[in-house]
């Protein structure tokens, strides 16, 4: 496994008369010992990664793309058009988070929901809020075989020094990387970087190759910050009748089409 | 007011939790900007569900119809970390809220905040971005 770069976050100055954060904790391996609940600070991810004002129900966001330099996405004339008509109120339907599918990688860690690390001997696992899970083999094992097509991917790790890299391959190509409709597809490959810089905090970076998509691999970093709030239940296919109204929205708009079609 | 509650509420007012208040897809899709509304309503039923909440409230009209309104808010983990409780939903409680119609024109709304007739405001944990994170 090849790690991009590593892009180093700016930290946060301590608030005056706090305490200082405490220190990395080790395993007795010697590894930082990164178990415990965080909250991601997704920068508004979740609802376009480039910075962007608000638009209506849709949040605004600080932009959390490190490479290219610009802080857009190096995204092919095609896939820009694709994500143009994923916006439109009718293809809201298509989100595959409306269907209670999982986020994908990295969204998953964007989403604005806590997580919980946990470190078996052996592996790092990743429990997200809304009800999905990682858990990423450390022992150097190959990837699944590549007819084997995941809706997370397939994760491998190990140590580069105190950080943990990631590699994921294995997609299946259906995740959205937002509510925006960003693209990924079943050819994406994954380094996420783990770097804890004290023992409240972990510096991520998810680095994303699709040569189907992108004219070049991208980078995304923030901050995972721990927090003592545990993890509640989000029983996502309970009373979804989001699904419903979307379905109406997309029936009307193709109603409205064919109407217009045979005019 | 207990004291559990007062904290949610004050973490709510002051935006010191971080919480998961986005919605699991774009509710523009479903709701119209240009239908912002306001509606004073006794609560019918809280539904305390996934992916997101939904709160019923009849409102009684000027020609003294009353309608039934469903407000669509986010996740219940959100409403709870915002302060919301129970015993505060209790059927037959007067509130406001506040939000913006479905594009298909039914009784159906997204809310972004709840007021209590004793002046508490909550937000409703929808994806609003007028509604702190």
């Amino acid at each position: 496994m090849s790690a991009p770069a590593s892009f180093d976050l700016p930290i946060p100055p301590p608030e005056k008369g706090a305490p200082a954060p405490p220190t990395i904790k080790r395993l007795s391996d010697g590894k930082p010992d990164l178990a415990g609940f965080y909250m991601p600070d997704g920068g508004g991810g979740n609802y376009g990664l480039g910075k962007h004002e608000q638009d209506f129900l849709t949040p605004g966001g600080r932009g959390i793309i490190v490479d290219p330099p610009d802080g857009t996405l190096p995204m092919q004339p095609w896939a820009k058009a694709e994500v143009k008509s994923r916006q439109l109120p009718e293809r809201g339907y298509d989100d595959p988070t409306a269907h209670c599918f999982v986020a994908g990688v990295p969204r998953s860690t964007y989403v604005p929901a806590p997580l919980q690390i946990l470190q078996p001997p052996g592996y790092l696992v990743i429990l997200h809020e809304r009800m999905s899970w990682r858990s990423i083999p450390l022992d150097g094992r190959p990837h699944l075989p590549d007819e084997m097509r995941l809706w997370q991917g397939d994760s491998v790790g190990q140590w580069d020094g105190d950080t943990l890299v990631v590699e994921t391959t294995n997609f299946n190509g259906k995740t959205w990387l937002n509510e925006v409709g960003e693209i990924v597809s079943h050819a994406q490959r994954v380094i996420e970087r783990f770097t804890p810089i004290n023992g409240d905090r972990i510096n991520y970076q998810a680095t994303v190759s699709d040569p189907l998509v992108y004219t070049r691999p991208w980078t995304v970093a923030f901050a995972l910050n721990r927090q003592k709030e545990e993890l509640l239940e989000v029983a996502c296919h309970e009373d979804n009748q989001d699904l419903q109204h979307l379905k109406d929205v997309r029936d009307e708009a193709r109603a409205k089409a064919r109407t217009n079609s045979t005019r | 007011m207990g004291r559990v509650r007062f904290i949610g509420i004050l973490a709510a007012l002051v935006g010191l939790s971080v919480v998961s208040a986005a919605a699991h897809h774009s509710f523009s899709a479903e709701y119209d900007s240009n239908k912002p509304l306001k509606l004073t309503g006794k609560v019918i039923e809280m539904r305390w569900s996934n992916p997101h909440a939904w709160i019923y409230i009849n409102v009684s009209g000027k020609d003294g119809k009353v309608v039934k309104w469903a407000w669509e808010t986010g996740g219940a983990n959100a409403l709870y970390r915002r302060g919301w409780r129970k015993e505060d939903l209790v059927a037959g409680t007067v509130v406001v809220v506040d939000g913006y119609q479905a594009r298909n024109g039914s009784t159906t709304a997204n809310a972004t905040s709840i007021t209590f007739q004793d002046g508490r405001r909550l937000f409703a944990g929808s994806s609003n971005p007028n509604a702190p994170k």
